[in-house]
């Protein structure tokens, strides 16, 4: 039997171990709480997985996952950290609606969903690069910043369905007024899953094939493994980082407006549900490989819906399946790894110019 | 009461678990390791404190176990980090929603209960100054804790043995190891430490602050003392200044629609994080020679 497989078995063992790991415990928790857990999971896999509905409402939540999880994945090749894809994801909810509420019947609904996409990409792009302006400039570092920024743009849209995007004619609750049916994304064919999700996988293919086979890929890849090395060389840093970070913010403010035109059609209270934390961490858990992160978008939002089916059938509170997200990822993040990173030489840079 | 009276007995008020959070993180990232999971640290403290004061009818105990309870989720991330490899920020965010989760699922039956929370105690003679007696002096036991709690920090890490010890494991380890000190212990202990302190601040959010629980509590407290770590560039006194500055924001738009102005709470809301921006823009090139060697790692804080 040859290496390579022999390790790539281990390595799936180990996954699954971690994975089971994480159900049991979690499972001890919910006994803890006079459920039964076997049934609770029957109730979630029923719920989930066996129900077509359901399919459609995972695909749903993982659209904007998706998009918000490319979002850090694209500037971790260039070794940018982007813990702000919660606030590019409510400046691009933000800028769809506020695009929305100002030119509201004057377009054809398809003109519309354009001009959204397009206004919730510049929005959520110019959010990070802020961040990676900062950074090259004053050398603030960009985790902060984003990190910052997302407390910033939650306050900004509160500030706005408070009080100059209130709708005067809605129920008294602090929201928007719906988006035009015409204007919302098209449901894919019988499904109940939006056009949002194709939005996802296109986005999510572009990113592949931009990493992998554009030059802007590879330099950005030469940038995250030593910046110095590539200075030398002479490659424009500082544009690489800003782009890397701007198409990053550029694709959590769509997975914003796809969230917004496509399930919520309002701007309100805590619309964007962690989706920025979550991708975050679905980034990680794919090691920043664009295919890995859809799916692990895919798996993470298959979780919190089966949160739904925690409290419908359960009784318990639908957030405490964050308890099981986190298990999840403790145990996956936390088991022996197989495959080991080239060790750096100290002192050698790894490009000569 | 006049407006920067109100605005600093808030400050006191609102700072005061932040203040117990940011000392945490100061102690944490000093020793190399920096947990963005001191949200969820909060969430456990504030939980625990609430619901064992609710039991025991005593909040001292309450707090402790809410210190324990910090001090527990804050070792999953020092497991993690500085046993499996794990990338601090990744791991930081998994600490976050195991706290938040833990705390949704167990914290459900005490919502709506009430407890024999801490009750503010005037210090006699003190409490009667006009301004500074409201101010600083007619408080819970806990801000009066709080009180020494920053100098005790700056003193541990600046002054005492066991705090040189702790700065270097985050500035060079090596020597440290050379000394045949163990790095990965001290880091264990201060992470802990760390996390310890982030529960108290949530127990007093709980027991003392708010005498209530409810999901999601801390509302991003522990991400702002994350964030005025670096804006206190790692030093402890000015966290506790950075804690207070933070509690003046969060008290002036409450004070000013009090009296009339019609300020959006939101648009003030938002003035701490702009300030800590702007402040690390204008100090951002020293702040980030302050920060400790271990963890420029995390930030690659050089190059670029």
């Amino acid at each position: 039997m040859n290496l390579d497989a022999a390790r790539l078995a281990r390595g799936a063992g180990r996954l699954a171990l971690a994975y089971a790991a994480a159900l049991v415990l979690f499972g001890a928790f919910v006994v803890t709480k006079g459920a039964n857990p076997i049934q609770m999971y029957g109730d979630m896999w029923r719920s989930t997985v066996l129900n077509g509905t359901s399919i459609g409402q995972v695909l749903v939540k993982a659209s904007p996952l998706i998009l918000a999880g490319l979002a850090v994945a694209v500037p971790a090749k260039a070794g940018l950290v982007n813990v702000g894809g919660e606030g590019q994801v409510i400046m691009g909810a933000v800028a769809a609606g506020g695009v929305a509420l100002a030119l509201d019947g004057t377009l054809p609904g398809g003109v519309m969903v354009v001009v959204m996409m397009l206004a919730a990409a510049t929005a959520g792009g110019l959010w990070a690069g802020l961040a990676a302006v900062l950074r090259l400039t004053v050398r603030v570092n960009e985790a902060i910043t984003t990190l910052l920024l997302n407390y910033v743009a939650i306050d900004l849209l509160l500030y706005l369905i408070y009080q100059p995007w209130k709708d005067k004619f809605g129920s008294g609750q602090p929201a928007t007024r719906a988006l035009a049916v015409a204007a919302r994304l098209p449901l894919i064919g019988t499904s109940k899953v939006h056009a949002g999700f194709v939005i996802a996988v296109v986005a999510t293919a572009v990113i592949f094939a931009l990493l992998r086979w554009t030059s802007w890929g590879f330099r950005l890849r030469v940038v995250g493994g030593n910046a110095e090395a590539a200075r030398r060389a002479g490659l424009p840093v500082s544009a690489l980082l800003i782009s890397a970070m701007v198409v990053g913010g550029a694709l959590a403010g769509l997975g914003g407006m796809v969230h917004f035109a496509g399930a919520e059609f309002k701007l309100r209270p805590g619309m964007t549900l962690n989706f920025g934390y979550i991708a975050f961490l679905a980034a990680w858990l794919a090691r920043h490989d664009p295919l890995k992160v859809a799916g692990a978008a895919v798996l993470l939002a298959l979780i919190a819906i089966g949160g739904d089916s925690l409290q419908l059938d359960s009784g318990l509170p639908a957030a405490a399946v964050n308890v099981l997200m986190g298990l999840v990822l403790v145990a996956v993040m936390g088991r022996g790894q197989t495959t080991r990173r080239s060790p750096k030489v100290a002192g050698i840079p790894a490009v000569a110019s | 009461m006049i407006l920067p009276v109100e605005v600093m007995v808030g400050a006191v008020r609102g700072g005061t678990s932040i203040l117990y959070a940011a000392l945490g993180e100061t102690v944490s990232e000093r020793a190399g390791v920096i947990n963005l999971g001191t949200e969820g640290c909060m969430l456990v403290g504030a939980l625990t404190g609430y619901a064992v004061t609710a039991s025991t009818g005593n909040p001292w105990v309450g707090v402790l176990a809410g210190a324990v309870a910090g001090g527990l989720l804050a070792l999953v991330h020092a497991i993690l980090v500085l046993s499996r490899g794990a990338n601090q920020l990744a791991t930081g965010l998994v600490v976050l929603f195991l706290g938040l989760g833990l705390t949704s699922l167990f914290g459900a039956a005490y919502v709506g209960r009430s407890i024999n929370a801490f009750k503010p105690v005037g210090i006699p003679g003190l409490s009667s100054i006009p301004g500074v007696g409201d101010v600083l002096f007619n408080h819970d036991p806990l801000t009066y804790l709080s009180y020494l709690a920053g100098p005790a920090v700056w003193w541990l890490l600046y002054r005492s043995r066991p705090g040189l010890i702790l700065r270097a494991a985050g500035e060079r380890q090596e020597v440290l190891a050379a000394y045949g000190h163990s790095p990965l212990r001290v880091r264990y202990l201060a992470v802990v430490a760390g996390g310890a302190l982030a529960g108290i601040g949530g127990a007093q959010l709980s027991t003392a602050y708010a005498n209530a629980w409810f999901e999601n509590m801390t509302q991003g407290r522990g991400f702002i003392a994350v964030a005025l770590v670096i804006f206190a560039a790692w030093h402890p006194i000015r966290a506790v200044w950075g804690a207070y500055l933070f509690g003046a924001a969060l008290a002036l738009s409450p004070a000013l629609q009090a009296r009339g102005y019609g300020f959006n709470q939101f648009a003030l809301d938002a003035i701490p994080y702009v300030v800590t921006i702007g402040v690390l823009v204008f100090l951002g090139r020293r702040r980030a020679h302050a920060a400790p060697e271990g963890l420029r790692k995390v930030f690659e804080m050089s190059g670029t």
